[in-house]
C-alpha cells in the first residue's frame, strides 16, 4: 500500500471551484492545482498565481537569436569568406537584420516551448491523479481542487475540513505511485 | 446606465478651468504664428504644415480605429468608440478649414515643384505629371476631406441615433446613397435590414460604412501622406510612405485614447472604461511599436540596399549635420524605448509606466514628423522655431475646443450599442 499522494475535491459548477480555490489560496497552500475541463476566466486572480515565467524565456532565446544571427553574419561576411557585393560594406547592421530578426522569433519560440516544458515539467508520462477513476470526469463536466500532501500546510483533519467547508460534492484521497 | 453617463459636472468651477485651457492656448498660439509669419514665412508654411500632419495623423487614426471596431465587431473597444468618433470628425469641417492656409502657402513657399513652370525640364516631376500639377493637387486635397467628412460624419450619425433607437427621438434617416447600398443588401445580398429594428439598422449602417470605408481609407491616406507630405521632395519614390504614415497615426490614436480615458474615467465621466480597455490599448500600442518599427525599416532598407540615387538622398538628407541624432533618437525612441517598456504583462495596466510613455509617444510621434518635414528647409539640423510652438498650439487649441463641445454635447459612451455589455462586464 504505497502513501496518499493528495486529496482530492470535485465540484460540479465552476463559481463553486472559484470560490473553493480563494479557501485554499487564503489558507496558504502551495502545492495544490485547480482541474477544470476548460480554462475559467480569473482563475489565476482567485489562485494567487503570478504571471508565467514564460516570458523570460522567450525573451532570453529572443536574445540569443539576434545575438547569433549578427555575431554569425558578422564573422561570414568580414572574416570567414570576405567578398563585396553590390558595393556594400563587408558588414552592416542593414543587411544582417533580417536573418536576425528571423533567428530572434524562431529562438524565442523555441524559448518558449522550453520554457513551457521545463516550468510544467514536462515530458511525463505518468501521475497519479490518472489513475484515479473519478477525476477522468475533468475532461467533461466536473471540477477539481487537489492538494498534495507534501504541502507544508497539509495536515490530514484540516485539509478535510477545509475542503467540506466548500461546495464540494465528493472528497477523496489520491493513491500515490511508487 | 443613461443616469451615469450623460450628467458632466458642467458648472463646478474647477472643471470651467480645466475647460478653458484650449481657448488660452489658441490665443497664444495665434499670436505666436502671426510673430512666426513675421519673422519667416517659408519657416512658418513649413511649422504649420508640421502640426498639421500631426493632427491630421489623430484624425486618421481614430477613424480608423472606428472603422476596425465596426469590421471586428469588437466588443472591448464600445466604451470607447464615442470620443474616437468625436476625433475623427475633426476631419471635418476643423482639419479642412485648418488645411487652408496649407493651400495658400503651398507654391511659394512648401513644394518646390510647383515653381517649375515647365515639368519636362525636371525628368522627376514629368513622370509623375499626373498627380504633381497644380489642379490635381487642390481638387484631390479638396475632395480627401469631402469624402473623409462623408465617411466620419455618418459613422458618427449613426452612432449617435443608436442611443435614440426606441425612443420618439429616434431620426434615423437614410442618406442618398446610402439607399442604394441598404437595397443592395437586403435584395441581393439577402440579409436581414430590418427596419423596424432600429438598434440593429444603425449598427448594420455603421458596418456597411465600415466595409467600404477601411478601403478607401487606406487609398485616401496614402494619398494625403503623398500629396502634402511626400511631395516636399518630389523626386523622391517610397511605395511604404503611406503605410509609415498611417502606423504613425495609429501609434499617436491609440496613447491619445488611453489619456482620454484615463483623464474621463479620473473626472468619472466615464466609469464604463477599466482595466480591459487599458490593457488592450496597451496591447495595441506595442502591436504598432513593432509595426512601425517594421515599417520604417522596410523603407530605410530597401533603399539602402539598391542605393539608387532617386531614392537614397531623401535618406542622406536626414543623415546629415545633427539629423543624424535625430534619426538615431527615432531608432532609440521611437522603436526601442517603448518597445522594452511595453513588453511586460503587468505595465500594461501600472499607470505609473503608461502615463510617461503615452506623453512620450505623442512627442515622438511630432519628432517623426518633424523629421520629414523640416530637413528640406534646414538641411543641416533640427533648429526649432516659434512658429512650430505657435501653430501646435493654434491647431491643438482649436481641435481640443472643437472636441470637447462635441463630447460634452453628446452622451460620452454609446447607450445602446450591442457590444457595450460585453465592454463593461468585469471579470
Amino acid at each position: 500500500m504505497s502513501k496518499s499522494f493528495a486529496i482530492m475535491a470535485e465540484y460540479e459548477t465552476p463559481a463553486e471551484i472559484m470560490d473553493a480555490a480563494k479557501k485554499v489560496h487564503a489558507a496558504g497552500y502551495e502545492k495544490w492545482d485547480v482541474h477544470s475541463p476548460f480554462p475559467i476566466h480569473g482563475m489565476d486572480d482567485a489562485m494567487g498565481l503570478d504571471n508565467a515565467k514564460v516570458g523570460y524565456f522567450t525573451f532570453f532565446g529572443g536574445l540569443i537569436g539576434f545575438t547569433t544571427g549578427m555575431t554569425m553574419q558578422y564573422f561570414m561576411n568580414k572574416f570567414d569568406y570576405a567578398i563585396v557585393v553590390g558595393g556594400k560594406p563587408l558588414f552592416s547592421g542593414f543587411f544582417a537584420f533580417p536573418v536576425s530578426y528571423e533567428l530572434t522569433i524562431l529562438l524565442g519560440a523555441f524559448g518558449s516551448l522550453i520554457g513551457m516544458f521545463v516550468l510544467n515539467r514536462l515530458p511525463r508520462h505518468h501521475h497519479p491523479l490518472l489513475a484515479n477513476e473519478r477525476f477522468a470526469d475533468v475532461t467533461d463536466d466536473k471540477f477539481y481542487v487537489v492538494i498534495e500532501c507534501d504541502d507544508d500546510h497539509y495536515d490530514e483533519q484540516t485539509t478535510r475540513n477545509l475542503l467540506e467547508g466548500t461546495n464540494a460534492v465528493h472528497i477523496e484521497m489520491v493513491e500515490g505511485t511508487e | 446606465m443613461s443616469d451615469a453617463v450623460t450628467t458632466p459636472a458642467q458648472d463646478s468651477e474647477e472643471s470651467t478651468n480645466w475647460r478653458s485651457i484650449p481657448q488660452i492656448a489658441v490665443v497664444f498660439g495665434l499670436v505666436l504664428c502671426m510673430y512666426g509669419l513675421v519673422q519667416d514665412k517659408q519657416q512658418f508654411a513649413f511649422s504649420y504644415l508640421t502640426a498639421f500632419m500631426f493632427f491630421l495623423s489623430l484624425g486618421l487614426g481614430s477613424l480608423f480605429m472606428v472603422l476596425i471596431h465596426h469590421l471586428f465587431d469588437a466588443g472591448w473597444s464600445a466604451p470607447i468608440r464615442r470620443y474616437l468618433e468625436h476625433f475623427s470628425c475633426l476631419l471635418f469641417p476643423w482639419l479642412g478649414v485648418a488645411f487652408i492656409p496649407i493651400g495658400f502657402m503651398a507654391p511659394d513657399y512648401i513644394y518646390p515643384w510647383m515653381q517649375v513652370a515647365d515639368p519636362h525640364e525636371d525628368h522627376a516631376l514629368y513622370v509623375k505629371k499626373a498627380l504633381f500639377n497644380k489642379p490635381t493637387w487642390y481638387a484631390a486635397s479638396t475632395l480627401l476631406f469631402l469624402f473623409w467628412g462623408w465617411l466620419t460624419h455618418r459613422l458618427r450619425y449613426w452612432s449617435l441615433q443608436q442611443d435614440k433607437s426606441g425612443t420618439a427621438e429616434f431620426e434615423g434617416k437614410l442618406m442618398f446613397p446610402e439607399h442604394l447600398i441598404a437595397s443592395f443588401y437586403k435584395n441581393f445580398q439577402g440579409l436581414p435590414f430590418e427596419k423596424d429594428n432600429q438598434q440593429v439598422l444603425c449598427t448594420r449602417m455603421m458596418r456597411i460604412h465600415a466595409a467600404y470605408g477601411v478601403v478607401l481609407f487606406a487609398f485616401t491616406l496614402t494619398l494625403g501622406a503623398i500629396l502634402w507630405m511626400k511631395s516636399i521632395q518630389h523626386q523622391f519614390f517610397s511605395t511604404m510612405y503611406g503605410v509609415y504614415y498611417f502606423a504613425g497615426s495609429v501609434w499617436l490614436t491609440i496613447s491619445t485614447a488611453w489619456i482620454t480615458a484615463r483623464v474621463l474615467k479620473a473626472k468619472g465621466l466615464l466609469p464604463q472604461v477599466h482595466n480591459l480597455q487599458f490593457y488592450h490599448l496597451g496591447t495595441m500600442l506595442l502591436a504598432f511599436t513593432v509595426f512601425y518599427a517594421y515599417i520604417h525599416f522596410s523603407q530605410y532598407f530597401l533603399i539602402w540596399n539598391a542605393a539608387v540615387p532617386e531614392e537614397t538622398f531623401w535618406y542622406v538628407l536626414r543623415e546629415q549635420g545633427t539629423w543624424a541624432y535625430v534619426s538615431w533618437a527615432l531608432i532609440i525612441g521611437h522603436f526601442l524605448i517603448p518597445f522594452l517598456t511595453l513588453l511586460r504583462i503587468d505595465v500594461k495596466l501600472t499607470n505609473k509606466v503608461m502615463v510617461p510613455v503615452f506623453i512620450w509617444v505623442i512627442l515622438m510621434h511630432y519628432m517623426d514628423m518633424y523629421f520629414n518635414m523640416m530637413p528640406e528647409i534646414h538641411p543641416d539640423g533640427p533648429s526649432p522655431a516659434v512658429a512650430d510652438l505657435g501653430a501646435l498650439l493654434l491647431i491643438g487649441g482649436t481641435l481640443i475646443w472643437v472636441f470637447m463641445r462635441s463630447l460634452f454635447s453628446h452622451p460620452i459612451c454609446p447607450l445602446r450599442d450591442p457590444r457595450m455589455g460585453e465592454a463593461i462586464e468585469h471579470h
